[in-house]
């Protein structure tokens, strides 16, 4: 295969990951990663650096959009930002001495878990009490609902959400994902912050997160030019037609079919580590 | 109350604008160097991704990448795009510092620092 041909084979693979990850809400850097090592054969090292690449792009454009709008905490995710970036140092050292097979194990698993975080009931408290450290913690906030009012809220578990945020920046720093289903599940799960909130505002941390590990794995060489231009153009492109299409388009269904195939990557990725493929 | 309101606002957009300005600048710098970069290289072999070979310093580390930048390779141009493309959030970071402490909120200065040491130190440390 000529480069070019490949440059552009992996710009429109990377533009339906892009449209994927934010029609299903489960980001860019997780299909990149099946992506590039499944269909194009790419080491996961590589793989990783590009899905770190991919993550930070598509959290800071979508980011921009939400954070006019009020939804985001940024208190909220400033803190917590402590949580994932310690834990994005952890991943990144870890990922020293992990075998590759071992983290392509983990990265099934992660998978795995998505699915199952994303098919979840979500409740959505009200009148929730902040604890005491959430009140001296100012986390609390406000945010505009459809009907156009202001929506005051407070929260609570602040060390429960903590801890598991540190697992999420940890599993980030090792596997170049975004790991926003595990961001949600701690602000929503945890501390219950309304869920429209929480997800505004873990695509916030993301791309700080990312970058804590990225600019490490730059330095080790995991980001290859050749494969981070088209994966930085085509995620952007197709997460930017994504949250246009989300307007108009029911995603239920395509959710539903789409956990089928993230069900057969995650076992592919898993049955590979587990005979050594990588 | 109301001149808090809209100087909170006004910060969302500031922020708000770095995040787009910034992944849409490392977006062409990164296009413009690949461009190049696919252009420059017709004709020969697509180098061998299915082993994993540390790159040298022209793209593994900052100085190589502005030293590749000035000497105009179209991969130091791709690495630049990446680098900015980093930056953006750190100067997320950055700004709410400065938002922080505008609003003399010293705990929020305090947490944001941490934040901001820990991305520092560890692309310091980190790398092993």
């Amino acid at each position: 295969m000529s480069i070019i041909v490949f440059t552009i084979l992996l710009l429109l693979g990377a533009y339906c990951a892009g449209l994927l990850g934010s029609l299903t809400g489960l980001g860019g850097g997780v299909i990149v990663i099946p992506l590039l090592t499944l269909v194009f054969g790419i080491d996961f090292h590589y793989a990783i650096g590009a899905a770190l690449v991919a993550s930070i792009a598509t959290s800071s454009g979508s980011a921009s959009a939400y954070v006019k709008e009020g939804m985001t905490n940024i208190r909220l995710g400033m803190f917590l930002e402590i949580a994932t970036s310690i834990g994005a140092v952890i991943g990144a050292a870890v990922a020293l001495w992990m075998p590759t097979n071992g983290i392509a194990i983990v990265f099934g698993a992660v998978l795995l878990l998505t699915i199952v975080l994303q098919f979840r009931q979500k409740a959505d408290y009200v009148n929730v009490k902040g604890s005491r450290l959430a009140m001296k913690l100012k986390l609390f906030g406000s945010y505009p609902t459809k009907e156009g009012r202001s929506q005051k809220y407070e929260l609570t578990n602040v060390s429960g959400g903590f801890s598991v945020m540190v697992l999420a920046g940890a599993l980030s720093g090792l596997l170049g994902i975004g790991s926003g289903a595990l961001k949600v599940l701690a602000m929503d799960g945890y501390m219950k912050v309304p869920f429209k909130v929480s997800t505004t505002t873990s695509n916030f941390m993301i791309g700080v997160t990312a970058v804590t590990s990225a600019v490490v794995y730059l330095q080790r060489g995991y980001i290859e030019p050749g494969l981070a231009f088209p994966i930085m153009v085509g995620v952007l492109a197709g997460a930017m037609s994504g949250a246009k299409l989300l307007k108009h388009l029911d995603v239920k269904v395509l959710r539903k079919i789409f956990a089928v195939a993230i069900l057969l990557a995650a076992l592919n990725m898993i049955y590979n580590g587990i005979i050594g493929k990588f | 109350m109301e001149e808090n309101t809209n100087t909170k606002n006004d910060m969302n957009t500031l922020i708000g604008n770095t995040l787009r300005i910034g992944v849409f600048t490392a977006c062409i710098i990164a296009l413009i160097g690949g461009i190049w970069y696919v252009v420059s290289t017709l004709g020969s072999a697509l180098p061998d991704y299915k082993v994993f070979y540390k790159g040298d310093e022209s793209y593994t580390t900052f100085e190589g990448i502005f030293k590749s930048v000035f000497a105009m390779s179209a991969t130091g141009w791709v690495q630049l795009g990446v680098v900015v493309l980093m930056l953006t959030p750190v100067m997320r970071v950055v700004l709410s510092l400065v938002d922080f402490s505008i609003q003399r909120d010293w705990l929020y200065v305090v947490i944001t620092g941490i934040v901001l040491l820990i991305i520092v130190m560890n692309s310091l440390v980190g790398v092993g």
